[in-house]
Order: C-alpha cells, then sequence, then structure tokens
C-alpha cells in the first residue's frame, strides 16, 4: 500500500475511533422506527382533520366478501402456485419497514401476513422502491403491493385495490422557524418534497398545481427538511409523526385530508379473484380481532368518523379510546423540544457508534456477500462478452462488427437503471421459469451486458493500441492472423487497459446497488440496501456510512492493486540481475 | 542443428499500388543461393515493401517469387513465412514475453516442439548471437544492439532458408551498429541466403555479393559492389552516392 493510501485509512480509523468513544447516544431499541408502539403510542387526530369534510362518496369498497372457505388458492393467478408473492418499500415505517432483523414487517406487512395466514398461503416479502411498485404488480412481478397505498381513482386506472384497512392525511412539515402555516401559503416559488409515485405527489400536482422536488423515501426527504433543503414536505401524517424526533429542527406547520381515499392492497386489475380472497381474508381478520390489535400495535389512533376497514359488512372493530390515551400520555401531533445543536445533530447522523454496531454485522453476513456476488458474477458474463464483442468490433467481417456495434451503442447509452428494470421487468416474465421468478439473476444479467458493452470498448482500444509492428513480426515468423492475435495482439492489448478494466469494475461494485429496483428478498440485500433499510428504520446517515466505508474497503486496494501490476507489467519482474546501464536510455519504438 | 541447404529467391516483374501510390513498378531482384545482396536506394523507393512482398506480408498486384526457383505466390503464406526469416528496423520483439520465449514461440507453436526442446534450441539461438545471459530478461530492459540480436535469433529459431534485413541497424545508437553487421556478415559467410535492406554503405561494398540500387520503384542499376561504389553507371546512383558517402 502506498504512504498516501495508509494515511487515508489511518484517518479513517481515527474519524471511527473518535466517534466509538465519543458518549454513546440512546440505546438502539430507541432508534428503531421499525417496531410496533403499543397502545401507549398513541396520538389524536389533528383537530382540523377531525372537522373536516368526510371523504366523498365511496363507490368502491365491496358490499360484502364471499365465504373464506370457499375460496379456491389454486384459482388467485399467483405467480408461484400457491405462494403471496408481495412487493414492499420498506423505508416508511411503522406501516412498512424492515426491521433489524432482516424482516419485512410493519402495520401493512404484518396485516398482509395475518390475512395470507387466514387463507392458508404462505407469504415471501420482496423490497424495492415506491416509484416501480404498482408497474411491478400491473405486471405481476408480484402479486401484491403493501406499502400504504392510498387507492386513488388514478392508481385504479393501472392496478385493482382490495377493500381498505388503514386510512390516510396529509401533513405539512416545515423547517423549525418558517413562516409557512397552512397548505394554502404553498406557492410556486417554494421547493416543495415529496416521495415520489405516492399520494401527496398527485396531491401537490393535481391539488396544488404546485410542482414537487421529488424523493425515493421519507427519510430522505425528511433529511431533506430539517436541514432546509427544501421548505416544505408535503407527508403522510402517519409515517411523518414516526419518523420525526424531539429535538429535530423541523415541524408539522398543518393537516389536510388527502384526496379521501382508504388505504389498500394493490394487486393486478385483471386479477379479481385474489381480490376477492383478500377482501374475505381481511373481513375474517377483523371478524377475529387481529385487525384491531395490529392496527393498536403499529398505527394507533382514532378512526375517522365515518371509515371503517374491510367490507360494508365487515363488523365494526373494537379499538382502545386513542384519543383518551393520547391525552393522559401528553402526546399530541406535535411535540416540541429545544433543538439539539447542530454538532450533536451531525454525530446522531452520521456517527452514531450504536447503529455502526447493528449494521456492520448485517453488512458482513447479508450485504457484503451479495455485493460480492452480484460484482464477481457480472465481471465474468461482462468480460467474456466483452472480449467477444472486442474481436467482432475490430474483425473484418461486417456481419461481425455490425451487430458488435449496435450492442455497444444501446448498452453504453443508456443508464443503467433503464437496463435493469428493462431487463428485469420485460424479460421477467419470459424467464420466470428459468430463474424461478427469482429477479436476483436477472440483475447480474442486466449489469454483466452493460458492462459487457464498456468492456468491449476498452478491449478494443486496447488491442487497436498495439502496434502494428507486433502483428507483422508474429506474422513474418508464420503464425497465423488469429494465433498472431491470440498469443500476441490481445495479450498485449489486455494488459493495457488493466486500470481502464479496474475502474469498470469498481463502477459495476457501485452499480450493484441499483438491483434493488427489481424487488430483492431480505437475504438478498446487498451492502447498500442493508444501510438503505437500517437507514429508514433510524433516520439517520450512520449505516449509509458505514455502507460506505465497506464499498472503500473493497475498491481502494483494488486501485493500488492494479498499480502494483501495471508497474509489473511496464517493467517485467522486479530485476534479478543489473540493469544494462545502456537499457535505460532504449524504449522500444 | 543441421543448416539447411542454401536455397536462392528471386523476385520477376514485381508491381505493388497503395491506391493511386505506385510503390513498386517492375522490380526484377535475384538473390543466388548462399548468396548476400544488399539492397540500397533513397528513403521511399520501394526497399522494405519488396521484402514484404518477398515474404508475402503484402501480396503483389503483378509478378512472381520465387524461391528455389519454385513460385511460391499459390503456397500458404504462412508455411512460406516460416522459410524466410525477416529482421525488422524496430526489432518488433514482443514486449509482454521474456526473452527466451519471444525466441520460443514461434517453434514451439508451428514446429510443435516440447518446451525442453524449444527452451534448448533458442538458448543455442541467444548464445549464437551472443546475448544467451539475458534470456529471462523482459526486451524492454535489454539494450537496442541486444533487443536486435534477440530479434535475429527469434528469425533463426524457425531455422529459415533466406534472411530478409529491414534497415536492422538504423535504429540503433552507433557505437552498436558494427556488431550487429558483423553478426549479419558471420551469418552469410555461413552459406546463408540474405537480402539485406541497409543504410550502411561500408557494409554493402564488403560484405555483399551483389549492390541493388533501388529508386522511385524500380531497381536502376544492379552489379557487384566494385562496379557500383566506383564506377557508377547511371546519373541516379552517382547523385545518390554522392549524398550518402
Amino acid at each position: 500500500m502506498t504512504g498516501r493510501a495508509a494515511k487515508l485509512a489511518a484517518l479513517l480509523v481515527t474519524v471511527l475511533l473518535t466517534y466509538s468513544l465519543a458518549p454513546a447516544t440512546p440505546a438502539v431499541a430507541d432508534t428503531n422506527l421499525c417496531k410496533p408502539s403499543g397502545k401507549d403510542g398513541a396520538i389524536a387526530l389533528p383537530r382540523k382533520l377531525a372537522t373536516a369534510n368526510r371523504p366523498q362518496e365511496d363507490k368502491y369498497t365491496t358490499a360484502d366478501v364471499e365465504p373464506l372457505n370457499s375460496v379456491d388458492i389454486d384459482a388467485l393467478g399467483l405467480r408461484t402456485p400457491r405462494t403471496l408473492v408481495v412487493g414492499t418499500q420498506p423505508g416508511g415505517p411503522p406501516t412498512s419497514c424492515v426491521d433489524p432483523s432482516g424482516r419485512y414487517t410493519g402495520y401493512d406487512n404484518e396485516l398482509l401476513r395475518a390475512i395470507a395466514a387466514k387463507l392458508g398461503l404462505p407469504i415471501v416479502f420482496a423490497g424495492t422502491e415506491f416509484a416501480g411498485l404498482l408497474a411491478q404488480v400491473a405486471a405481476r412481478r408480484f402479486d401484491v403491493a403493501s406499502s400504504s397505498i392510498m387507492a386513488t381513482e388514478a392508481r385504479r386506472r393501472t392496478v385493482g385495490f382490495t377493500n381498505g384497512y388503514d386510512f390516510g392525511y396529509l401533513s405539512l412539515i416545515v423547517p423549525s422557524g418558517s413562516s409557512l402555516d397552512s397548505f394554502d401559503g404553498l406557492g410556486s416559488g417554494q421547493r416543495i418534497g415529496v416521495v415520489q409515485g405516492t399520494v401527496e405527489e398527485a396531491y401537490v400536482v393535481d391539488t396544488l398545481h404546485l410542482q414537487p422536488v421529488k424523493f425515493p423515501d421519507f427519510v430522505t426527504v425528511y433529511s431533506s427538511v430539517k436541514t432546509h433543503q427544501i421548505d416544505a414536505w408535503v407527508a403522510p401524517a402517519m409515517e411523518a409523526s414516526n419518523v420525526m424526533r424531539p429535538g429535530d429542527t423541523a415541524t408539522v406547520a398543518a393537516y389536510t385530508f388527502g384526496l379521501g381515499n382508504f388505504v389498500a392492497y394493490a394487486v393486478a386489475k385483471d386479477n379479481q379473484p385474489l381480490i376477492n380472497a383478500l377482501n374475505a381474508g381481511l373481513d375474517a381478520v377483523i371478524a377475529d380481532g387481529t385487525w384491531s390489535q395490529l392496527y393498536t400495535d403499529w398505527v394507533p389512533r382514532p378512526l375517522p368518523r365515518g371509515w371503517a376497514p374491510g367490507s360494508k359488512s365487515a363488523p365494526t372493530p373494537h379499538l382502545p379510546d386513542f384519543a383518551a390515551i393520547a391525552a393522559r400520555n401528553h402526546r399530541g401531533v406535535s411535540e416540541a423540544a429545544p433543538p439539539k445543536s447542530t454538532l450533536a445533530q451531525l454525530r446522531d447522523s452520521f456517527f452514531d457508534c450504536d447503529l455502526y454496531r447493528q449494521a456492520i454485522p448485517a453488512m458482513l453476513t447479508t450485504g457484503l456477500p451479495n455485493t460480492l456476488i452480484l460484482t464477481i458474477c457480472s465481471s465474468v458474463i461482462g468480460l467474456a462478452i466483452g472480449i467477444a464483442l472486442a474481436v467482432a468490433g475490430i474483425s473484418h467481417a461486417r456481419w461481425l462488427r455490425w451487430p458488435a456495434r449496435i450492442y455497444t451503442d444501446i448498452f453504453r447509452g443508456l443508464p443503467e437503471v433503464v437496463i435493469i428494470l428493462l431487463i428485469g421487468l420485460g424479460i421477467g416474465p419470459i424467464a420466470g421459469g428459468l430463474t424461478n421468478n427469482n429477479p436476483y439473476p436477472l440483475g447480474i444479467a442486466a449489469l454483466g451486458l452493460t458492462a459487457a458493452a464498456y468492456i468491449g470498448e476498452i478491449f478494443r482500444s486496447g488491442i487497436q493500441s498495439v502496434e502494428p509492428g507486433q502483428l507483422e513480426a508474429a506474422r513474418a515468423l508464420g503464425l497465423s492472423y488469429r494465433t498472431a492475435m491470440r498469443l500476441v495482439v490481445i495479450p498485449q492489448g489486455i494488459r493495457r487497459v488493466l486500470p481502464a478494466l479496474v475502474n469498470q469494475f469498481i463502477a459495476l461494485l457501485k452499480a450493484s446497488a441499483l438491483v434493488y429496483f427489481l424487488g430483492l428478498i431480505a437475504g438478498q440485500r446487498e451492502l447498500f440496501q442493508v444501510g438503505r433499510d437500517l437507514n429508514a428504520q433510524t433516520g439517520s446517515l450512520s449505516p449509509l456510512v458505514a455502507a460506505g466505508a465497506f464499498y472503500l474497503i473493497l475498491t481502494i486496494p483494488l486501485t493500488h492493486l492494479v498499480n502494483v501490476v501495471d508497474n509489473r507489467l511496464r517493467h517485467g519482474r522486479p530485476a534479478v540481475e543489473p540493469v544494462d546501464p545502456l537499457a535505460s536510455s532504449q524504449e522500444i519504438t | 542443428m543441421t543448416e539447411p541447404r542454401s536455397v536462392s529467391l528471386a523476385g520477376n516483374d514485381i508491381h505493388l499500388s497503395f491506391g493511386q501510390n505506385a510503390v513498386l513498378r517492375g522490380v526484377d531482384i535475384e538473390v543466388p543461393a548462399g548468396d548476400t545482396v544488399a539492397v540500397i536506394g533513397p528513403s521511399g523507393s520501394g526497399k522494405s515493401t519488396l521484402l514484404r512482398i518477398l515474404n508475402r506480408l503484402y501480396e503483389p498486384d503483378r509478378g512472381d517469387v520465387l524461391l528455389d526457383g519454385r513460385s511460391v505466390l499459390k503456397d500458404d503464406p504462412s508455411r512460406l513465412r516460416q522459410r524466410i526469416g525477416l529482421v525488422f528496423q524496430h526489432f518488433n520483439l514482443f514486449p509482454h514475453l521474456s526473452v527466451l520465449d519471444n525466441v520460443m514461440l514461434a517453434p514451439r507453436k508451428l514446429k510443435r516442439l516440447s518446451g525442453d526442446a524449444a527452451r534448448e534450441s533458442a538458448l543455442a539461438q541467444l548464445d549464437r548471437v551472443g546475448v544467451k545471459h539475458k534470456a529471462n530478461s523482459r526486451p524492454g530492459a535489454l539494450s537496442g544492439g541486444q533487443q536486435q540480436r534477440v530479434a535475429i535469433a527469434r528469425a533463426l529459431a524457425m531455422a529459415p532458408q533466406v534472411m530478409l534485413f529491414d534497415e536492422a541497424t538504423s535504429a540503433l545508437d552507433p557505437e552498436l551498429v558494427k556488431g550487429i553487421l558483423a553478426l549479419i556478415a558471420d551469418l552469410g559467410s555461413e552459406g546463408m541466403t540474405m537480402l539485406v535492406v541497409t543504410h550502411e554503405m561500408g557494409f554493402a561494398r564488403s560484405t555483399s555479393d551483389a549492390v541493388v540500387f533501388m529508386d522511385h520503384g524500380q531497381v536502376v542499376e544492379t552489379g557487384p559492389p566494385a562496379q557500383i561504389f566506383e564506377a557508377a553507371a547511371t546519373e541516379r546512383l552517382q547523385r545518390f552516392l554522392s549524398q550518402v558517402l
């Protein structure tokens, strides 16, 4: 390792040590947002909401449901027979999140587990981005989407919905000290944050007629509010109140109803049997009290007047008097605490050593192996196809050269995310039998095919940079064109581009995080996503810093390794004989 | 290793154009078996191109190449090249291989020699040209003179019947030129048929059996060294000699 790298490593270690010796921050349990609060965590409905008009006439909730025992679980159109495959966006505690043990949980997911149990169906969860969730349900990549999805008119054009199991209202979160105090105060001069693809986004665009700033999840948008990156966040009130901590530099300025629709599970539009079955299951868990229990554990707050879960014939659930509990515990929806100092905030955000202790084992056991598997497998694919592309690209035969050219242009010209989504969602259904509907191999394929385009170009430029005299000399000895290329030209070309190849591998290592767009089960998450989920659970950026450290530990030695190899190739093995003094001035020309 | 029987090499009425540019315009050249013929002439006169036609790195537009009196234009060019060694101005050693592997590569691949046999023969060739002690070095660690010796050993390792030299000393520092020329002269005295493109007039005069003067893609004058250097018949040769001598 060179001196500079050693210094950098020393600095990193010093920083980590400093913060691990710093006064311990609250215990892990306190920072875990992905756990039930119990009924003592109850909050009252905001007054403004309670007095607001009732939602528009509900024309979608079914009058009743088919009897549970008449559901034929073999006729539900499931992508894997007798297994319910669920897509969820785990960045939204307490309704949908990943807990520290890697279980996809939260109110939405636990309720769905209970419903699946009623139906006698095993259930499998996969985490993904919210923005692509409904599309993946429509394409039947998932049987069900579970992520506090408001059943809006617009969404009903793409997917079907079950009956409601929760309701939603919106809150306006602003940085402390902001003069904004109502939704009416929002205007086109302000940066208004929303999570992409959510009902909040639709509200800002369609109802307020403003252009919002879009974020991938709640935690990121909330961090942006706290740091004044944006002027306001139009948020789902329940999730927002859960993400907000006492002492944060942000407050709730106002509440409003959403678009007047309930929260439901999304199912492919044409899969009515599954919608019916889930509705039957939902009414069953309402009837046996499971719904009430889960609602009380995870999202304890009074039901708005005129709204109840399940079909119109579902029994009325019995719930504790949350308004009274909230009043007793003085848990209003807006709490005031003295803001923390910038330094303390910084430490909590980036250097929470309890979170490091929690993140690092998960990254070692789940994240690191998956990142390495994704990177190494896609590298092998990229190298094999890349060499073929390079050889075809310098071929004299047009029927070889052109396809290589077109392939390279397409795969190099598209963003990696687009390729991953196209291959994962486009090829996925076709190759479903081959991959057992597992998106992981498709992610590897997408990464490998993209890398091949770059690697092919790297090889081609390397091979073409070898002096023509080398090929001429090899052929003058009587070697055929193929043998001369294979033994003389291509090995030299590859050695010349080793540094560029390593750069490509580093790019691939980082791009492996994008596979998450395809939806992975907990054990398939790579480094970034493990950090991301912990970040979503806790609201702290520390897990992402830990993930970053892992990436650096992988990439920095790789860069230095290539420098050593490069030197070795340039000057041969370390000299064992005295170098001829004349040699130093002589170079091959 | 037994020396192969000496053979003759000839080119008859050779024409070659690269696009509009006529590089060779009806060249006749003959190297009798065991002789050393020097080719002199100004830059761009087509000397190097001629060598590459004789071993068919380039195919002539017209004309014939005869080895041992037999046309070789219909032969497999790779097989022909195994019989005709070529040494380049810029050595063109393979920088990713050791000196020994540079010399062993073609014999191993083409003559299917075992590793040990190829190594033994390669070391013998390196010994013959005086760089056996550098066998395990990379070409980049060698002086220009040593590199050219390796290149000659590499060509000799295929046991060619003819050797072509393309300005083999032009890229060398002056103090290294003499050694390489002596090595080439030794090869000639051992009976190798050789065509030597050179700017070293002293070498052409003292070592060759015949000298060919080329200009503008044509052979202008041919003859024994004494006649070429003492009694040039054409004005073009006289002018060339007055410039280089």
